[in-house]
């Protein structure tokens, strides 16, 4: 790979030089000039960068996932219509019983992740599965459970529960979905 | 620009064709004046041209490299090498072309080894006589960059407007559950894998110079801004908040970058400066506001909002002052993006249930639609505003494309088994 990089160097002032010569119509006054040119080139020293580089010198980025508990699957995701993030009447009572156990359980944290349907763009259905994923933390939080004890994130389109393309999926993929990090005592 | 480019030190294959820019324009000499085809009316006639296969190994390989370039163009229509009356042995002789209607002839020959040179001829036919002759050298392994590059130089001095045949188009790369960023030619060869992988992968965003790409990635639970430099091949995570945090263009003096972020609540739009770290808000509403495109000229942002109730563009100052939309037609249009000379904005909107690519001018005129089947999403323009590449299903698996500015020839670059999207053509 450095070869490559070298290369370039190179073929980026080869370039330079044939640039500032393009109008030459006599080929063969050229060849002695351009040799030596090209001699001078190779006495630059190109920088020496590797690809392979990049993989040790990236910071490496924590990942809190690892150490938590994860319970999913204790409540049922909350749907949402296409494009929308506001929570439906119809799930009052669920939500309800999500503030109360979170009462109970008050050394119990709760991820509330946002998503979309795979119509629509990522950025937008990132953004989407945010406003999702608030919505309902909002509601919580109106119902007395701590903002600090809850945390949001948005997959928009990425991780769907269903992978068919039709309506039936996609209702099912407009959620938001809820994770219990630890229960606590 | 050309100060900017001047700034340039060294190593990305990119700085190639920027030096040679920038000779072009140092140089700009009075004997490029001729124009053979003006590429800017849109009633040109295609230009037709002969280009013989160098003479010397890989010369063919080279010489096709050429044609396939300048016929992707639309401007050019390359002769049938089997109506040739001149071999490539014999001299020039612009009475065996101008029967053929044939105004440009493209000659040479390739000296092999570790090293190639080429040296390359270009003559014009109703003249008689050479319009430029040049030498190129290159590692072996380097044989498609060198041909792209006597592409350039012959685009150029035929059209008098910069060649795109040295760009490369970064991407965003998924395999086995995880996204990545690649890096390939225009033409979807030489693809290559750069920095980590993440669970989820937003679209590259390239600083002016073309040394840096910044991305949003999702690692851990948190999503974050990172930067790749290309100068000190290193990647860094740059920004992180609670909540999503989404990479916007960088600003034209490249020191700081647009970005939506939904640490405040809702997604917002905020400045991001490299030199210091500061964080400016632009917008603040209840809504949505994502996907921030900066104007080439850094004084304008086209950005997409719901505050009309569905995702619209907008546009406003870069201040976050003077906010007004830009799009009418459809209930679903994202992923603004500007054409180089600020002209256009490029992007995708919802229109019978999928997503189409199309331009219209800031203020909202002259909506033109350029894609029909399957999704089309992400779409930009090349640096020289000839071209759009955007992402499509249209083959079943999402993949990169481009296609003239106008939507014609229309091609996918990536291998049709890689799950690819989010494409952004490079600056130089």
């Amino acid at each position: 790979m450095k070869r490559y990089w070298i290369f370039l160097v190179l073929l980026a002032v080869a370039i330079s030089f044939g640039c500032k010569q393009r109008m030459v119509t006599k080929p063969e006054a050229q060849p002695a000039q351009q040799q030596k040119e090209s001699e001078q080139m190779q006495t630059k020293a190109p920088e020496k960068v590797t690809e392979a580089e990049v993989g040790s010198k990236v910071e490496s980025v924590g990942s809190r996932e690892m150490e938590m508990e994860r319970k999913e699957g204790k409540w049922p995701d909350i749907l949402f219509d296409f494009d929308k993030y506001d929570v439906k009447p119809k799930y009052k009572d669920e939500l309800k019983s999500v503030a109360d156990w979170m009462t109970q359980h008050p050394g119990a944290r709760l991820s509330i992740e946002g998503n979309t349907d795979e119509r629509g763009t990522n950025e937008y259905n990132l953004a989407l599965g945010d406003r999702r994923a608030k919505a309902v933390e909002d509601y919580l939080v109106s119902l007395g459970v701590p903002s600090s004890r809850i945390e949001t994130l948005s997959y928009g389109e990425e991780k769907p529960v269903c992978t068919e393309h039709n309506e039936t999926c996609w209702a099912k993929n407009r959620r938001a979905h809820f994770v219990i990090l630890g229960e606590g005592k | 620009m050309t100060s900017r480019r001047a700034g340039i030190t060294a190593i990305s294959s990119l700085f190639a064709a920027a030096i040679c820019f920038l000779c072009l324009f140092l140089a700009s000499s009075p004997a490029f004046a001729k124009v053979y085809i003006d590429i800017t009316s849109p009633q040109a006639k295609k230009l037709p041209v002969a280009v013989f296969d160098l003479e010397g190994p890989g010369g063919n390989r080279i010489a096709d490299i050429i044609r396939d370039d300048l016929t992707f163009t639309g401007f050019f229509v390359c002769l049938d090498k089997a109506s040739f009356i001149e071999s490539a042995s014999q001299p020039f002789d612009p009475g065996n072309w101008t029967p053929l209607g044939v105004e440009a002839v493209v000659k040479g020959t390739v000296a092999g080894g570790a090293n190639l040179t080429a040296t390359v001829t270009l003559y014009d036919t109703l003249e008689g006589k050479a319009v430029f002759r040049k030498q190129y050298q290159a590692g072996s392994d380097l044989l498609r960059p060198l041909a792209h590059s006597i592409a350039d130089d012959i685009y150029t001095a035929l059209t008098g407007q910069r060649g795109v045949f040295r760009t490369k188009i970064a991407f965003v790369g998924v395999a086995g559950g995880k996204g990545g960023i690649y890096i390939t030619d225009w033409d979807g060869r030489r693809m290559k894998k750069i920095g980590l992988r993440a669970g989820t992968v937003l679209s590259p965003h390239w600083s002016p110079d073309g040394t840096k790409i910044i991305y949003s990635a999702e690692r851990g639970r948190q999503w974050s801004i990172y930067l790749l430099d290309f100068l000190r091949m290193t990647e860094k995570r740059v920004f992180t908040s609670a909540g999503i945090n989404m990479a916007g263009d960088f600003f034209p003096n490249g020191n700081s970058f647009v970005f939506s972020s939904s640490r405040k609540g809702t997604p917002d739009l905020y400045t991001y400066s490299l030199t210091d770290g500061s964080v400016r808000r632009l917008t603040s509403s209840y809504g949505i506001e994502v996907s921030p495109a900066v104007s080439p000229d850094g004084r304008q942002i086209a950005f997409v909002s719901d505050r009309g109730g569905s995702p619209q563009i907008y546009v406003m100052n870069s201040d976050g002052t003077d906010i007004r939309r830009v799009t009418f037609e459809g209930s679903y249009n994202t992923s603004p993006s500007w054409s180089p000379a600020g002209d256009r904005i490029v992007f995708a909107g919802r229109r019978g249930g999928r997503n189409q690519i199309f331009t219209v001018k800031p203020d909202g005129s002259q909506l033109m639609q350029l894609t029909e089947s399957g999704n089309n999403e992400d779409p930009s323009f090349s640096p020289d505003g000839r071209y759009i590449t955007f992402s499509s299903d249209r083959d079943r698996t999402k993949g990169i494309y481009i296609m003239r500015a106008n939507g014609e020839s229309q091609k996918r670059i990536t291998e049709k088994d890689l799950k690819a999207l989010g494409p952004r053509w490079s600056p130089n």
